[in-house]
Order: C-alpha cells, then structure tokens, then sequence
C-alpha cells in the first residue's frame, strides 16, 4: 500500500502540532477527572457510605474510597475514550475544508489506503491521550485507595485500547460525510456531551426507566462501560468479600454501578462484553470501509 | 505535435445549473494552453473533471492516450496541479509537506532526496525547507505548491490562476521555471488565468462563457478576429489626427487611431507619408479580445 505509512506519519504529526486539536483531547480526561472529583466524588461516597449503614455493614475509609475511586475512574475513562477519538479523527474534516484532502487525491491513491491513513493516525493519537488520562487515573487511584491486581490493571488498559478502537471506528463513520468545521464542532458537541449518558457513565444504567435500560443494553458503548467498571472495581469487590460481605450484597453493589449489565434479563458476562465490543468495532470498520469503496470517483 | 489532452462533448451539471455544456477541445503536447473564463464559466468544474476529482455527467476525456474512465490512477501519474489557494499543510515544514506528497506517488528514500534537491535548486527554496509553510510568504508558498505539482515529473502541469496576487519577482521566477521544463522537458501547461499577459504568450487559447466554447484559437487570431489593430502616432497636431478619419484617443505624449486590420494600417500610411515619422502599430489586446468575446472584463486587470 504505497504511501500509507506517510500518510499515517503525516496525520499524527499534523495532530500533535495543531495545539488547538492536541490540547482539547488532552485537557478532556483533566476536566473529567478534575469535574468528578470535585462534585461527584462526595455523592457517590455518601450514596455508598448510607447503603452500606442501611445494610448495617461498616468498612474501612480506604475501602469506600478505593470503590469510588474505582467508579470515577472507570466513568472517566468509558467517555474519554470515545470523545477524544472523535477529537483526533476531526482531522479528516479539516483537510476537506482547508483543500488539502484535493491535493491528497489528485495523487494515485486508492480511496482505502486514505481512508485507513485517517482511521490508524487517529488511533495512534486517541491511544497516546487515552493512555496518558489511564496513567493519570492510576495516580489518583494510588492516592486514593488502591484495590487493584496486575491483572486488573492490565484489563483496564485492554479496555482502554479496545474502547479507542471503538470509538475511532464510530468516529470515522459519523465524520466521513462531514466537510465543514461547523459540522464537524456541532457533531463534537453532542457526542461529548451525550455520549457519558447513553454510555452509563454519568449515571448508573440501573437509574434508568426499563425502556431506556433496554435500548442502552443494545449499545455497544454500554458493554464498553461495563468491562472498565469491572477491571477498575473488581479489586474493591475482592476485598468486600474478603471483609465478609455476602455474595448477594456483593451481587446488588456491582447491580447497582453497571459491572452486571442484562439484556433482556440475562446477565451478560465479561467475556461476551469483549465480544460484543470486537464484534461492534469489527462492523463499525466494515462500514467505514463500505462508505469509502461508494465515494464517487471521477470520470 | 502530438494531441495529449482530448475533450468531446462534455456535460457537467449541477442540479439545474449547466455547468460545462458540450465542451470539446485539444491540447497539443508541450504547448502553454490558457483556459480562459469569468468564475462560474465553467473552468474550474472543467479542470476537476479532467483531475478525476469530479464524475462527468457525459462525454469523453482523454490524457496521454488514456481513458478517464478506465485509467484515472494513470493519468494521475501524468498530472501536476497548482491549486488557485495553497492547500499544503501550513503546519508542517516544507520538506515534511513534500515528503508525504512525494510518498502517494511511490517517491522515498534517495529518490526522493534527489528530487527535493533538483526542486529546490530549480525553485530557489532550499533555505526554506525546514519552515513550516504557515509561515512563509505568499510567493513562497506559491514556489513550494509548484514543486510539489512537480514532485513526480508529471507531462501536463495544470496552473490554476498561479500568479493571482503574487508579487512580481515570483511570477517571473514561475514563468521562467515554466519556460525551462516546456523546453527541457516537452511539459504541457494548461493555464487559467485572469492575466491577460500571461493568456497572450499562450500557444493556444480557450475562452469559456456559461460552460460553452466562446472563442478559440491562437493569440494573433482571436486578436485578428475581434479587435481592431491601432497605430499610436507621435509628434502630430489633433487636427492631423481628425484628418485621417480614423476613431482616435489621445494618449499623454501622442495618439492612438483604432484601424481594422494591418492591411488597413499600412493603406493609411501609404496615403498620408508626411503624418507617420514617428509611429507604432500594434495588435489589440488579449483582454479586448474577452470583452469582444464575453462582454465581461477579467478582474486581472488590462495586459500591459
């Protein structure tokens, strides 16, 4: 494929030189984490410290925090993934809008070979950032209370990498038709702002309406969630049961913050919130694929 | 000279508008082609077509020979193309913006450097080569959008109004570059421009108006076609002038008398010897053609 690799090297260099574009990814998962700490932290503390004297269960203050830790850290990161995969592949619509993408195809290059320029630079930068806001979220898990295992660790950053790859693929689909920066501000502005909801980042999926529950668990953004609640909270749930918590509270706890997602009732496990999220980013790329191979050529 | 590029009877709309209506015409191999038209005539939906950046609705092009429609990546190869705006990254640096267009044509490595260096030399830019383009000047940036038109040796270099706005010494550095690979190199240049100047040192001219072929031919005859020839007499009284019967303007240091044709220059020469000691005759100009053409003037100004 003659000049993918340029391509590639020309897109993620354009991306970190443009300040503008680099710094608002950058700053996505800063804010985040700064917004979260400050407000939500103590609502989901108190949240869990009244369910726990409810079931008249005490744990220690380390606990509790790690938990929410975990939570915050997990929400964070599930929206952070997507939007600044969104961030990076708005590159796409500025070589439109600038005329660069003409110069671009006035050479003899294949439609695809473009196409998978766009989609890997902007996975290489999405994944440098969401690398950088998983490092910071691990720091601020550090200070505030650490349950996590090699192993946990490990998966968090698996479902960083695979959420990315969604959320490239997703992005690359809905910015394809877009030519102009105006679209390409309003698409970012409603995904930034209402991906954490229809993801179950911002608010727990169980506080939902049944109805929406069921249109949420069709989303593969949800099960997206899911697998970073439950490498991000698993080690709290270990020491929980190690503490002596019932299986059943333990049960009603991961209820509670999304680590059990259901579809139609049935309980959908790890595993399968893996396949679900290849399986999404396999047909997102089949489409992007698609929608380049129908770009109308000349003559 | 051989026929390189080929158009019969295109058709190109948008929507309701008739964009390019039955366009056809030759370009000969190695010659300077100026594509004339006001904006909206249609040359640039025309240059689109021919670039494979635009579908065509009917009709047929041929580049080098070679179908549009069965060997676009071909013809690719063929074609060079300097856009009316620079549309290189303005945040890379020159040899980094070179480097990844030269890639889409297969260019790396030594080849690449040979080339960049051949360019450089060519183009007078070697010392900008580590700038980013966003800083250089407008002709600068014009020297570099040619070199990369240039990167892969192309046959036919398409310039799209190249010197709007560019200050003298780089216009005479791109048509001085120009000159040199038509004669080294048998390159064909196909202009459009709003420089009437620039259109009369053209080999052939093309002059679009709403899509259709309003004129064609070489400079001298569209000038023979539509404008007038005129002798500028100098050193005589307004009275001599009034005698000659010719419509006349007076210039600062003499005056300009408007003759059909230099047949007719020459009759009035003849019939009034001791009136033409000091004079000059001259064709019209290009920009009189497009207005006798067209009705419009060109926002290029007069040629000079």
């Amino acid at each position: 494929m003659i000049g993918l690799n340029t391509l590639i090297g020309r897109n993620v260099k354009l991306y970190f030189k443009d300040k503008g574009m680099f710094l608002t990814s950058l700053i996505t998962p800063v804010i985040l984490l700064v917004l979260y700490a400050t407000f939500l932290r103590n609502v989901y503390v108190d949240s869990f410290r009244s369910a726990l004297d409810a079931a008249g269960v005490s744990v220690p203050e380390a606990l509790i925090n790690g938990f929410v830790g975990g939570q915050l850290v997990s929400s964070l990161l599930a929206v952070s993934c997507v939007t600044v995969a969104f961030c990076s592949n708005l590159l796409m619509v500025q070589d439109k809008s600038s005329g660069a993408r003409h110069d671009l195809t006035i050479a003899p290059v294949k439609p695809a070979v473009l196409a998978l320029g766009y989609y890997l630079a902007s996975l290489i930068s999405a994944l440098v950032i969401a690398l950088i806001a998983v490092a910071m979220c691990l720091v601020y898990l550090g200070f505030t209370g650490w349950y996590l295992s090699a192993g946990d660790v490990a998966g968090l950053i698996g479902g960083v990498v695979l959420l990315v790859l969604f959320g490239t693929a997703l992005s690359s689909c809905i910015v394809f038709p877009l030519s102009t920066q105006g679209q390409a501000s309003a698409v970012g502005t409603i995904v930034s702002s209402g991906y954490g909801f229809v993801c179950g980042a911002y608010m727990p999926i169980s506080s939902f309406s049944a109805g929406l529950q069921r249109v949420m668990s069709f989303l593969p953004g949800t099960y997206g969630t899911g697998i970073l609640r439950n490498c991000a909270m698993e080690g709290s749930f270990a020491e929980m049961r190690r503490l002596g918590f019932p299986e059943e509270v333990v049960q009603s706890i991961r209820d509670s913050v999304d680590c059990n997602v259901y579809f139609y009732g049935t309980r959908v496990g790890l595993p399968a919130m893996y396949l679900i999220l290849a399986g999404s980013i396999l047909a997102l790329i089949g489409l992007y694929v698609l929608l380049n191979s129908r770009t109308k050529k000349g003559a | 000279m051989e026929t390189i590029i080929e158009i019969d009877h295109l058709h190109k709309s948008y929507g309701k508008v008739a964009a390019v209506q039955d366009l056809s015409f030759r370009v000969r191999e190695g010659e300077l082609f100026a594509f004339l038209g006001v904006n909206g005539a249609g040359k640039s939906t025309t240059i689109h077509i021919l670039c494979g950046q635009l579908p065509k609705d009917s009709g047929r092009v041929f580049i080098c020979g070679r179908n549009l429609e069965t060997s676009l990546d071909e013809i690719k190869r063929s074609l060079g193309v300097v856009f009316q705006g620079s549309v290189l990254d303005k945040e890379l640096s020159v040899r980094d913006n070179l480097k990844s267009r030269a890639a889409l044509y297969g260019i790396s490595g030594r080849a690449f450097e040979a080339r960049l260096d051949a360019l450089a030399q060519l183009l007078e830019f070697g010392e900008l080569l580590k700038r980013p383009v966003g800083r250089l000047s407008g002709g600068q940036r014009r020297r570099i959008d040619i070199a990369r038109a240039l990167l892969h040796q192309p046959k036919i270099l398409i310039l799209d109004e190249p010197t709007t706005g560019l200050d003298p010494q780089t216009r005479s550095i791109l048509w001085k570059v120009v000159g040199q690979l038509r004669k080294q190199e048998q390159l064909t240049v196909f202009l459009t421009t709003h420089y009437m100047e620039e259109a009369a040192d053209a080999d052939d001219v093309v002059i679009l108006d709403h899509g259709k072929i309003a004129a064609e031919g070489t400079p001298l005859s569209l000038k023979n076609t539509y404008t007038a020839d005129y002798i500028t007499l100098y050193g005589v009284q307004e009275q001599q002038v009034q005698e000659l019967g010719r419509p006349y303007e007076a210039l600062r240091d003499g005056y300009r008398v408007a003759v059909p044709n230099t047949a007719a220059a020459t009759e009035l020469i003849v019939q009034h010897p001791a009136l033409f000691r000091d004079y000059e005759i001259t064709k019209g100009r290009m920009d009189d053609v497009f207005l006798a053409v067209t009705g419009k003037q060109l926002p290029g100004g007069a040629e000079k």
